[in-house]
């Protein structure tokens, strides 16, 4: 039999629970797998964020860097993604808090806009329209944000419950309350700049 | 497709241009990997016992450590606090109430705040500035705004720094500060419907450290100040908070029953780093802490409205250098 693993198959076919749980028993290998699966997300989750590359890379180092600290327990239900959704929007959300100078939140609005557009007139207008999407973002309460930023990346209801504590009934319509304060505060952010 | 569900497509497009573009990608994930390792392996070799005995070496840390916890306190739990006074609406510093915290309770409470855990969403008014260094304690008066006494037992400060002050409100959820309670094995039900969405504002102000280079840091600040909402039971949020910090239920309603929650702040002293005695010092009775190596002390003290800490080697050295305050 070989050892080759079909193509269209996922190569991670162990649940993240069982990786949870080997990690609990002290299997570097696991975390490493975890990693491996999750980092891309999280890190898009950060970037969304934050805003700067060097930043959200940090940051969710630091989010792995809990999980191997602090495993979580050995039940069998964990839902592994939505719990390091949580930790990297806290997490985030804590980097945004101790941005100490307005000059640094003002850099982190506008950087990194790693585009290949290469008229300045294009980037500008695009570093413009970033940063009032990111400032309309901020502006809401956290869960709200965290919410639309998870449904951008496509997570589905069921996910968007678990990843922010919310009834998978009642994820429609808080999604929809979050979409309305998001086009009031983008409105108003698009007065304030004209 | 819905208008509803077509408003929300739209929202998601604007929030599609956050997304990493090609420049934007993140190391490879190997790299990422092996950054992490390193990142883990350092972490490991700095055990959590060596970092906090490494931080009361650094005698201008754990100078503000004690100012730190009364800051973790009032922002930590504004809902409980807030909700801790039958009639005032102000909180400001009188007196210090020392309480022992053990390293587990300590563990508990840093999980439930690293959860995301809060008990309500915190909105940041205007964030305190950085240190800024000033020549002179004029200077200092000058950019704090506030008046600096210095002690008469000692040479002008090698070192002083001002600092602006912030404010910030506590919008209470009470759905998760009955979780805070939960995960604390605290009954949930202490904390009362009526203090949902109730706003708790905390505002800290301008605060001054003089340094001095054989290792005595005086940081001085008008009391914080915290304004909420009243008509609520004194005793039971005030025996809910203490027995979040590890107290028994019968004691803590106890003390909670007979403790002024309007003007007295709790400090909660971890027992494996520093014991605690009130002292009287400057007029007024303060609360001495000193690490359990010996060789590092502090004082907490408050007169006419100002909050003092001092730190150095010795409790002695320090309350004389209190007294001389002028």
């Amino acid at each position: 039999m070989s050892d080759k693993v079909p193509k269209g198959k996922p190569v991670t076919a162990i649940s993240d629970n069982v990786l949870i749980e080997r990690l609990n028993q002290g299997d570097i290998a696991s975390f490493e797998t975890l990693f491996f699966r999750h980092y891309d997300r999280v890190y898009g989750l950060l970037f969304r964020l934050l805003g700067n590359r060097a930043e959200a890379e940090d940051v969710a180092q630091e989010v792995f860097i809990k999980l191997y600290q602090k495993p979580l327990s050995g039940r069998r239900d964990h839902n592994v993604s939505a719990w390091l959704y949580r930790v990297a929007t806290n997490k985030g959300y804590n980097q945004i808090r101790s941005r100490k100078r307005r000059w640094q939140r003002d850099v982190v609005l506008n950087s990194d806009v790693g585009d290949t557009a290469s008229d300045p007139a294009e980037i500008a207008d695009k570093n413009d329209s970033i940063t009032s999407v990111r400032t309309a973002l901020l502006s809401l309460p956290e869960r709200q944000a965290k919410l639309l930023l998870l449904r951008q990346m496509g997570l589905s209801y069921a996910e968007l419950g678990e990843a922010c504590g919310i009834a998978k009934g009642s994820v429609g319509k808080t999604l929809s309350r979050a979409a309305e304060a998001f086009r009031s505060a983008y409105e108003k952010e698009n007065r304030g700049r004209r | 497709m819905s208008k509803t569900e077509d408003d929300i497509q739209d929202v998601l497009e604007n929030l599609s241009l956050l997304s990493p573009s090609a420049g934007d990608a993140s190391r490879p994930t190997p790299e990422a990997m092996a950054n992490l390792k390193q990142r883990l392996l350092a972490a490991e070799r700095q055990s959590f016992s060596w970092r906090i005995t490494n931080m009361l070496n650094r005698k201008y840390v754990f100078a503000t450590v004690s100012l730190i916890l009364l800051f973790v306190i009032a922002l930590s739990f504004p809902g409980v606090r807030a909700a801790a006074s039958d009639f005032l609406g102000l909180f400001r510093v009188d007196k210090f109430a020392p309480i022992s915290i053990s390293p587990e309770q300590i563990a508990l409470l840093e999980e439930i705040a690293e959860s995301g855990l809060y008990p309500g969403e915190i909105q940041m008014i205007e964030e305190p500035g950085e240190p800024q260094y000033v020549g002179s304690l004029s200077e200092a008066e000058d950019v704090s705004g506030m008046s600096v006494r210095r002690p008469g037992d000692l040479e002008d400060p090698d070192s002083i720094y001002a600092m602006s002050g912030g404010s910030g409100r506590l919008i209470v959820d009470v759905e998760n500060a009955r979780a805070i309670l939960g995960v604390a094995g605290v009954d949930p039900a202490l904390i009362p419907d009526s203090l949902d969405q109730a706003t708790v504002e905390v505002t800290v102000f301008p605060s001054v450290s003089q340094n001095w280079n054989e290792g005595i840091v005086l940081l001085q600040s008008p009391s914080p100040e915290i304004q909420y909402p009243d008509d609520v039971d004194i005793s039971a949020l005030g025996s809910a908070l203490l027995q979040v910090l590890g107290m028994e239920q019968a004691e803590a309603d106890n003390i909670a029953a007979n403790f002024d929650w309007t003007s007295t702040l709790l400090v909660p002293i971890p027992e494996n780093m520093a014991s605690f005695n009130e002292v009287r010092v400057d007029g007024e009775v303060g609360l001495a802490l000193s690490s359990l190596e010996g060789n590092n002390s502090g004082l907490i003290w408050q007169r006419d409205g100002v909050v003092y800490v001092l730190s150095g080697a010795d409790t002695r050295q320090l309350i004389d250098v209190a007294n001389s305050l002028q």
